[in-house]
């Protein structure tokens, strides 16, 4: 390999190291809305955003699962997340749409009452939950501050795991 | 490292291929004790093994193998004849050395495994001469995982070959061994002559006796030629045991070329992961498939007699019939024959009898039947425990046998067979028999059952007593078997198969076990049936029938829904009770039952309909839904709908939990609030046109009603259905494109809570079938185009109850 050869490829590592960087500092989130709030889950753990359609009702769960529903020939668990946190139950509407999110394995599909937006925040702006619900079983990752709100950042991790 | 890892690998699975050989070679030696070829071939099995395993560095392995060569090397020269007893040691060595190999495979190493014991006793035999010390306990049986082998037909031990030896003075072991000796160079000189006869060019003879060990294979190989069918009786045996030893060469590098039958099979050796990729995307095109068919009948009515539709039709059924071939073909080339599983039996069944001191002869039939590679794997030990029980408690011993007056050796025997989309695995005996009193007493001795059960018990059922956990009808715990555990575990297993058991036996005339399995397990056909708005589909291999019943002839007994089926009394149990559906829909008079049989076990399931068979991929549900009690998993149907797959086994343990719901349901109170004002009154107008709806609208605003407009059939429907309206009246036009008046109004009174919810049609149709039709769809009032608005006012009021006051 000629000297010029290894000069480009380490120039374009040290380039892909320095965006990495660049990405390590910033978290890019997509938030939505459950009920009042706003939530928001790391953009890479997101499979596909899809507009709600038919799905096939499961006996023997807990009411929050809705279901399983076809994506392109797999079948996926639904899970309403307004059901999930305890809020009453809505229909759907123009704006649900449902977020298929994925952690190693296990995909789901999540039911939420609107979209807001990617976000892009950075890592020194995302605070630690609240003390009330740090622990071993808490879904939330962390509180993002943002000018005008906060946004609470859930665990794509807990949300995937079997509750019940 | 690599490298050494990709030997080893290679090693372990010759190794495993070649020790699978073994068991049977050598029950088939103890038969033939002087069949040359086999012991030639046996030879070089501990041969190779002990080359590549010196080479690996396998001390242990090396060790024991060494010494089995010696052993096997004095009975290939003739100086040890292979007695029961040497076989015993021969075999506790061969098990060992499958141990020796699965602890390679598990740890690559070997240590651990004391192999000293049985190398003495090896040692003993070559000893000199062919007595040995009997091993203190028998070395247990290997349940070995079936690597790969060939079917291979199998002959239990001849009674002329066991000649005492063990009572044999040395002189006479000698006298013996010279006879043997002559009889076989006798025989060896025979053979070259007719070779020389038949124009052959024949190998120098090697000296005979003086062969030692250290021999070169190559030189073995080369005198192994003309020794090869010497002491076959006849020339054809000679041909067939050559081609079952073609794969040893192969397997040796330096085997040189033979005058094997030229009948090598064409081979690759592939990934299962490969194959079970391939069968997933098959999975995949069957259901695109299903949906191809779905879309294509829809379109054949919706443009009935036009020329395309021909065209469509071809291409449809072209790319079904090839996709179904393609599956078949892929099916296929996960097929094994089950002869891998039977393979292991004659030396089980020899080990067996000789432990139970037993005459029992084993025969096979219908090894080259295949089954899909994962059942093969699951097969094997559900066989295992039936064989051991029929030759525990199946086979009585032999001085039994003849004060009956039945010959002395037992019989049992080993069939398979494609039966339609199954596959029969029948196991036989012509031992005692099951006697359905002695099984109901015991089981009411053990608990198991009832008195009242017990009474109203019929043979079958009571033969299925032997499977259940707990249940022994052996007088004492054997080694073989007693425990209780074993008949459950095949229940267990075939259950999980989707299988059916079916036993039929005959006091003192022997007990016959079917086994019936499907094909496959991946793509599987299936009865969907469908309850109130759901569907659901079941395995037909677990379906026996469906039958229509009306709901008089579903009959209470203790809490339990039964039936008359024919002779026998069904339980029943509602679909829509084991999963939570609610009944919206209202109940018909009649009902389908779907008969289910598992193992031997019956079960009815009441469905509101039956949809139809179809072909379905099974899918999982993933982590996060499994183990949901009742559903096996779930299948993309042709409109791109999830549907569930009923678990049989796991649905019959629900059912006997279930309380039957009583068939006429609740009444569901229809929130019939109070009307306090006008708009409380809510009117759905369903109408096509736009100006029609408008006209309708004029005409009934005056009265403050709030009324919601639907542009078709469906449109309503899906309103009606959202529940955000209690609608009290509803305007339905009849002519609409999607879904048309008519069927809009036999679909909204198949809802129980819109029973009396009153239909008007409006229409400007005005025959007097139309009217018959809009009266038989459940419409309350006909009302033709053009109408005044009072009129229509006045009939909306009448039917909504329209309080006079609000007027």
């Amino acid at each position: 390999m000629s000297d010029k050869l290894k000069d480009i490829i380490s120039k374009q590592s040290e380039q892909q190291d320095s965006v990495v960087e660049h990405l390590d500092d910033v978290v890019q989130l997509v938030g939505f809305i459950i009920g009042d709030e706003e939530y928001a889950v790391p953009i890479l753990s997101i499979q596909e955003i899809i507009k709600p359609f038919t799905w096939t009702r499961v006996p023997q769960v807990p009411p929050y699962v809705l279901g399983v529903f076809n994506l392109r020939g797999a079948v996926i668990p639904l899970i309403d997340l307004r059901l999930k946190f305890g809020l009453p139950p809505k229909k759907q509407s123009e704006d649900t749409r449902f977020i298929v999110m994925r952690h190693g394995n296990d995909v789901a599909g999540f039911v939420i009452d609107r979209l807001t937006m990617a976000i892009r925040i950075k890592k020194e702006n995302i605070g630690p939950a609240p003390d009330t619900v740090i622990g071993d079983d808490t879904i939330i990752e962390g509180v993002g501050k943002q000018a005008d709100k906060i946004i609470t950042i859930l665990k794509v991790d807990k949300l995937l795991k079997r509750d019940f | 490292m690599d490298e050494f890892q990709e030997i080893l690998q290679d090693f372990l699975v010759e190794a495993f291929e070649l020790v699978e050989k073994l068991d049977e070679d050598l029950v088939e030696l103890e038969s033939n004790p002087e069949d040359l070829e086999l012991l030639n071939g046996i030879f070089r099995v501990a041969h190779t093994v002990k080359g590549a395993s010196s080479f690996l560095n396998f001390d242990v392995l090396t060790h024991l193998t060494h010494h089995m060569e010696d052993v096997l090397n004095r009975a290939r020269h003739g100086e040890l004849t292979i007695t029961p007893d040497v076989m015993d040691v021969i075999l506790e060595s061969v098990d060992l050395m499958k141990a020796l190999l699965e602890k390679i495979r598990d740890t690559s190493s070997d240590d651990g495994i004391d192999v000293s014991a049985c190398v003495a006793r090896l040692d003993k035999i070559t000893g000199g001469s062919g007595e040995v010390e009997t091993p203190a306990a028998a070395a247990p049986a290997q349940e070995e995982e079936v690597v790969e082998e060939e079917p291979q037909q199998e002959e239990t031990a001849d009674d002329e070959d066991e000649i005492d030896y063990e009572n044999m003075s040395p002189e006479e072991v000698e006298a013996e061994i010279e006879r043997l000796l002559q009889q076989r160079q006798e025989e060896d000189r025979k053979r070259r002559e007719a070779k020389i006869a038949a124009g052959e060019k024949v190998p120098q003879m090697p000296k005979e006796g003086d062969d030692s060990k250290e021999e070169e294979p190559k030189e073995e190989e080369k005198k192994e030629e003309p020794k090869k069918a010497a002491p076959a009786p006849t020339p054809k045996p000679a041909a067939s045991s050559a081609g079952s030893s073609t794969k040893k060469d192969d397997a040796k590098a330096a085997a040189p070329a033979r005058k094997a039958p030229a009948q090598v099979e064409q081979t690759i050796r592939v990934d299962v992961k490969r194959l079970d990729h391939l069968m997933n995307l098959i999975g995949e095109l069957v259901l695109a498939k299903n949906r191809l068919i779905k879309i294509n009948d829809d379109v054949e009515e919706r443009y009935e007699g036009e020329e395309f539709l021909e065209e469509l039709n071809q291409v449809v059924s072209i790319v079904s019939l090839v996709t179904t071939d393609l599956q078949i073909a892929v099916m296929k080339t996960r097929m094994l024959p089950i002869g891998k599983v039977f393979n292991k039996f004659p030396r089980m069944i020899r080990d067996l009898s000789r432990e139970l001191n037993k005459k029992i002869e084993l025969v096979i039939s219908g090894e080259e039947t295949e089954l899909d590679k994962s059942i093969v794997e699951e097969i094997g030990d559900p066989l295992v425990h039936i064989i051991r029980n029929s030759c525990d408690h199946g086979i009585e011993p032999p001085e039994e046998r003849i004060a009956k007056g039945k010959p002395e050796v037992g019989t049992i025997s080993l069939k398979a067979y494609n039966e339609g989309n199954q596959i029969v695995i029948q196991i036989d005996d012509d031992g005692k028999g099951l006697d359905p009193e002695m099984l109901k007493r015991k089981s009411l001795e053990k608990g198991i059952i009832t008195e009242k059960e017990a009474d109203s018990m019929s043979d079958k059922e009571a033969y299925a007593l032997i499977f259940k956990p707990g249940f022994s009808t052996a007088a004492q715990v054997t080694n073989v078997s007693g425990r209780g555990v074993g008949m459950d575990v095949v229940k267990t297993n075939i259950e999980k198969l989707n299988g059916i058991i079916d036993i039929d036996s005959e006091v003192g005339k022997g007990t016959s076990i079917k086994l019936k399995i499907p094909l496959t397990l991946a793509i599987i056909q299936a009865l969907l049936v469908g309850v109130q708005e759901e569907h659901y589909a079941i395995p037909l291999a677990s379906v026996l029938e469906t039958v229509r019943i009306s709901k008089d002839e579903i009959y209470t007994v203790e809490g339990k829904n039964v039936m008359r089926l024919r002779d026998d009394v069904l339980s029943l149990v509602h679909i829509g009770d084991i999963f939570e559906v609610e009944r919206i829909l209202d109940a018909s008079e009649h009902a389908y039952v779907v008969v289910l049989g598992l193992g031997t076990s019956k079960l009815g399931l009441i469905v509101d309909t039956l949809v139809g068979q179809e072909e379905i991929v099974i899918k999982s549900l993933g982590d996060y839904l499994k183990g949901i009690e009742g559903i096996a998993g779930a299948t993309i149907r042709g409109d791109g709908g999830v549907t569930l797959i009923v678990d049989v086994v796991a649905l019959m343990d629900i059912a006997k939990n279930v309380k039957a719901s009583s068939i006429s349901e609740e009444q569901n109170g229809a929130a019939n609030k109070e009307k306090t004002k006008p708009s409380d009154y809510v009117i759905m107008i369903v109408d096509d046109s736009k100006t029609d709806r408008t006209i309708m609208r004029k005409a009934l605003e005056p009265m403050g009603v709030t009324l919601v407009e639907a542009g078709d059939g469906q449109e309503a429907l899906n309103i009606l259905k959202s529940g955000d309206y209690n609608f009290d009246a509803m305007l339905i036009d009849i002519e609409m494109p999607r879904m048309d008046g008519y069927t809009l109004a036999s679909e909204i009174k198949k809802y129980n809570r819109y029973k009396n919810l009153p239909l008007i049609a409006v229409t400007s149709r005005t025959s007097k079938s139309d009217r018959m039709r809009g009266v038989e769809s459940g419409m309350v009032e006909y009302i033709t185009k053009p109408y005044s608005a009072d009129y229509l006012a006045s009939v909306v009021q009448r039917n909504v109850n329209f309080k006079s006051e609000f007027l």
